[in-house]
């Protein structure tokens, strides 16, 4: 009958989040300069199950299943920071302007974004890819372009439902400036729901990169990802369970710890 | 045969019930008033067992007849409460727009709880409901019935609640602000109903109010409430005649009577200022009808023109009214004109001409769009406002009353120029005229600080004419001089608007109006949503500006007694029309339209 009090609840959320989140972002960043092996060496120790000298085992080449793991992830999470990055300043940029002003832009946009949500998104990847060509630019970009149309109604609705506010009214009869008015005045009020949507696409951003690279399109081997080890693994499954379950686990644990930190700062916002 | 005894509730944290003890003899009604906060919807609620599952009850206990309801430490007995709810004991709420579900016919909701009550056969079941609306004075019963209640007037759907609560006759009715949502007129109707229906079913009456004057009207008893207790009560006459307690005092005096109008209400103004007597009135019109005798000398410029105009002008429409055939768009702009000219002719005015007004409104209509938004949406044109036509003088106050959804709202956003489709004209003779609005706490951008709100006027300023830019310091200085003004200490610089009290939210916003000396200010309701000793401070904080600074004020309100506070002249809309305006004493004392005079009696 008892309920715990709100900030007890988000701490747990967050806490639990920040430390999950934390510990594969500082795991992904440190792979960039060091790992145990080189995740790209080979050696004759193949199909090794894990022990204290590989944490995770070894693969079909022999390489060490940590320290790919490793790249791995710091792969996966900067691909996905930079398309919600990229998606989220676009969404800005045109939700803000679609749904303070409306009109025929506002109807082009949306019925743009319209256009883009009739696609299945990794369809749509797969389409912007093949005009593009392969390589990780160019999945960030499709990826990116992938992603806006849903910033794009988040930022357009919470403008829509600011733009009458009182206090915006009283802005512009004071003659503040239309950008001042969109970008001082309205945007720090949509943050906290812009952050938590945030949150929810980088999730969504690590899935469809570990997807992508699972179909062989984003990150290409020898280049590890946490999508094309899946991908490699699956042929081992009877043999090397250990080989699949080391980067399907990891993308769980991501996706997990972003999903209770962003909880955790919805809670937070409340 | 209701007994609370020594209740105290509490969510997580302090209690905000703090050992209330009521009593309720069957057929009393008995009045709960108190400002927001004060812990009257909480004992309600509890009473009735509606309170949210987080409350504890701390102690006391509730007793119905010589049954124990409720009691301290023990689980809330739901089975019990079940069979009391409903047909012993019922509620009207606040809100008719939410408590009537609004995917079912209203009818049927009705109809809901007799089904769960009664063992009536369904035909026996409409009936008595199609009763029960002609009681509560719902006319065409059949077509009420079968209405959603989107498709219902807000009088006409807290009227089906009102029947909903009534229909199975509970000995005990909770009305928790029954009429707060709805206009004067229908307010009043309902109160009638409520004490026909107290007359006719004899029922125990549980009222919730901030409205005293309502409860003065309606109550046997009351019981004041503060910060969860109870500070006094008895029988109601007693208690308005002859309060014993200081808070009662405050309470009664706050609420903005006729009578109050020319004392000095001897309320702390401010949060932090000593009381800022009127006494200083030297431009204003009111200062002409405190002291009548000063009159002559002091307000001689502004006397001239108005209060000749209005007399004429109504003259004049009672004369376009009979020869009938006149457009009636047309009517008072040729009658106003003519009454300024008149007013010019006439030698006993010294200087008719020099008084600019600060804004005149000639033949404005305004129209709204209606229907859809999109692509391939239909458009309608709606005239909302037709043929406004008025002036209004520096230093004065122009008082807007009208039922919601007459058109002043959308009349005074057309004369800022929020609205652009109108016909007719807004001449300004000031730079930027500002808003006050109603809602205190959308008011204000919840994200930026007190200090930001109020420079940021200026700097939109300087932004516009390069002549008016300050520096950092002198906007600053700026931003704390106006905080002064407003009553507030410098320790809310830095706060956020989260931070504030409503009143405190309400100075703010009148600050940050004025912080560019606008000369003309309208106020739409600018204390509807306060209590009422808030209320009355923020009127005299804005007479104090008013005086200072010469500002015109645009006053809108659907309360006859705050508009009589504060204003000299009075405009009465009706359906986007201005049906009459004239001098607030006069206005009040002999009313020329059926409709103003229906409007000044409920009230």
């Amino acid at each position: 009958m008892m309920p715990n009090t709100p900030s007890l609840k988000w701490n747990k959320y967050f806490l639990a989040g920040l430390i999950m989140t934390g510990l594969a972002v500082l795991l992904g960043l440190l792979g960039f300069f060091w790992t145990p092996y080189s995740p790209t060496a080979m050696s004759a120790e193949r199909f090794s199950s894990p022990t204290l000298s590989h944490l995770f085992g070894t693969d079909n080449f022999g390489r060490d299943i940590f320290s790919r793991v490793m790249q791995g992830m710091g792969t996966t999470i900067l691909i996905s920071t930079l398309v919600v990055l990229i998606s989220a300043f676009i969404g800005i940029l045109l939700g803000a302007l679609t749904g303070y002003f409306g009109g025929i832009i506002d109807e082009l946009v949306m019925r743009f974004t319209d256009a883009l949500n009739g696609f299945p998104s990794i369809l749509l990847a797969l389409v912007v890819i093949s005009v593009l060509g392969n390589g990780r630019q160019n999945l960030i970009l499709s990826l990116g372009i992938v992603f806006t149309p849903s910033y794009v109604r988040i930022v357009r609705s919470e403008y829509m439902r600011l733009r009458d506010a009182d206090y915006i009214k009283r802005a512009r009869l004071m003659g503040v400036g239309r950008l001042r008015i969109l970008f001082v005045h309205i945007l720090p009020n949509i943050l906290p729901v812009f952050w938590v949507s945030v949150m929810i696409g980088l999730n969504n951003a690590i899935l469809a990169e570990s997807g992508m690279s699972y179909l062989g399109i984003g990150v290409q081997p020898p280049d590890a990802s946490l999508g094309n080890m899946l991908s490699d693994a699956q042929g081992y499954l009877q043999s090397a369970p250990w080989y699949a379950l080391a980067p399907g686990l990891t993308i769980v644990w991501i996706v997990l710890g972003f999903s209770l930190f962003s909880e955790g700062i919805r809670r937070l916002g409340e | 045969m209701i007994r609370i005894e020594n209740l105290s509730v509490a969510f997580d944290g302090p209690e905000v019930v703090k050992n209330v003890t009521l009593e309720l003899r069957d057929g009393e009604i008995l009045g709960v008033v108190g400002e927001s906060g004060c812990g009257k919807s909480v004992t309600a609620l509890t009473l009735m067992g509606l309170v949210s599952e987080t409350a504890r009850v701390t102690s006391g206990r509730i007793l119905f007849d010589d049954v124990t309801l409720l009691e301290a430490g023990k689980p809330r007995d739901k089975v019990l409460y079940r069979s009391y709810q409903g047909d012993q004991m019922s509620m009207i709420f606040q809100e008719p727009m939410t408590s009537l579900n609004p995917t079912q016919r209203v009818g049927r909701q009705v109809d809901e709880v007799l089904r769960l009550h009664t063992k009536l056969t369904p035909d026996e079941r409409k009936e008595k409901v199609l009763e029960s609306f002609q009681a509560v004075g719902l006319k065409e019963g059949d077509k009420v019935y079968s209405s959603y209640p989107h498709q219902l007037s807000g009088g006409m759907r807290q009227r089906v609640m009102i029947a909903m609560a009534v229909i199975l006759k509970p000995r005990l009715l909770v009305a928790d602000e029954p009429t707060t949502a709805l206009d004067v007129t229908i307010q009043n109707q309902i109160i009638a109903l409520l004490r026909e229906i107290n007359e006719k079913q004899k029922n125990a009456m549980l009222f919730i109010t901030h409205d005293l004057n309502l409860a003065r009207k309606l109550c046997h008893r009351v019981a004041v409430m503060k910060d969860g207790c109870v500070v006094e009560q008895g029988e109601t006459e007693q208690i308005f005649e002859n309060p014993a307690q200081d808070y009662t005092r405050k309470l009664i005096e706050a609420v903005p009577s006729r009578v109050k109008k020319h004392k000095a209400l001897n309320l702390a103004t401010g949060i932090d200022e000593p009381v800022m007597t009127s006494g200083a009135t030297n431009i204003s019109h009111r200062g002409v009808l405190i002291a009548e005798n000063h009159a002559v000398t002091e307000a001689a410029p502004l006397e001239t023109a108005k209060p000749e105009a209005p007399k004429s002008e109504t003259a004049q429409s009672e004369a376009a009214n009979s020869e009938a055939a006149n457009s009636e768009a047309a009517k008072p702009e040729i009658a106003n004109s003519e009454a300024m000219q008149s007013a010019s002719t006439q030698p006993v005015l010294t200087q008719p001409a020099s008084i600019a007004p600060v804004v005149q409104v000639r033949d404005l209509s305004v129209y709204y769009q209606d229907g859809s938004n999109s692509l391939f949406g239909r458009k309608r044109r709606n005239c909302v406002v037709k043929g406004a036509d008025f002036a209004l003088y520096p230093g004065e106050s122009l008082g807007l009353v009208g039922e919601s959804g007459c058109g002043k709202t959308t009349l005074s956003k057309a004369m800022l120029g929020m609205i652009r489709d109108i016909e007719g004209q807004v001449v300004h003779n000031t730079v930027r005229p500002q808003m006050i609005f109603q809602d205190p706490y959308s008011s204000l951008n919840p994200t930026k600080t007190v200090g930001w709100l109020l420079q940021e006027p200026l700097r939109a300023r300087g932004a516009i004419d390069a002549s008016l830019v300050m520096s950092k310091a002198d906007m600053e200085a700026a931003a704390y001089d106006m905080l002064h003004r407003v009553g507030m200490k410098d320790q809310y610089f830095h706060r956020k608007p989260s931070q504030l009290s409503g009143g405190q939210r309400q100075r703010v916003s009148i600050a940050q109006a004025l912080i560019t000396n606008p000369g003309f200010i309208i106020a739409d309701e600018p204390v509807s949503a306060l209590d009422v000793t808030i209320q009355a401070q923020i009127m005299e904080l804005m007479q104090k500006l008013q005086q200072e600074m010469k500002l015109a004020y645009l006053f809108i309100s659907h309360d006859i007694n705050v508009v009589y506070k504060m204003c000299d002249r009075i405009m009465v809309m009706k359906d986007g029309e201005i049906i009459e305006i004239g001098d607030t004493e006069e206005i009040f004392r002999d009313p020329k339209e059926e409709y103003t005079k229906l409007l000044f009696s409920n009230s």
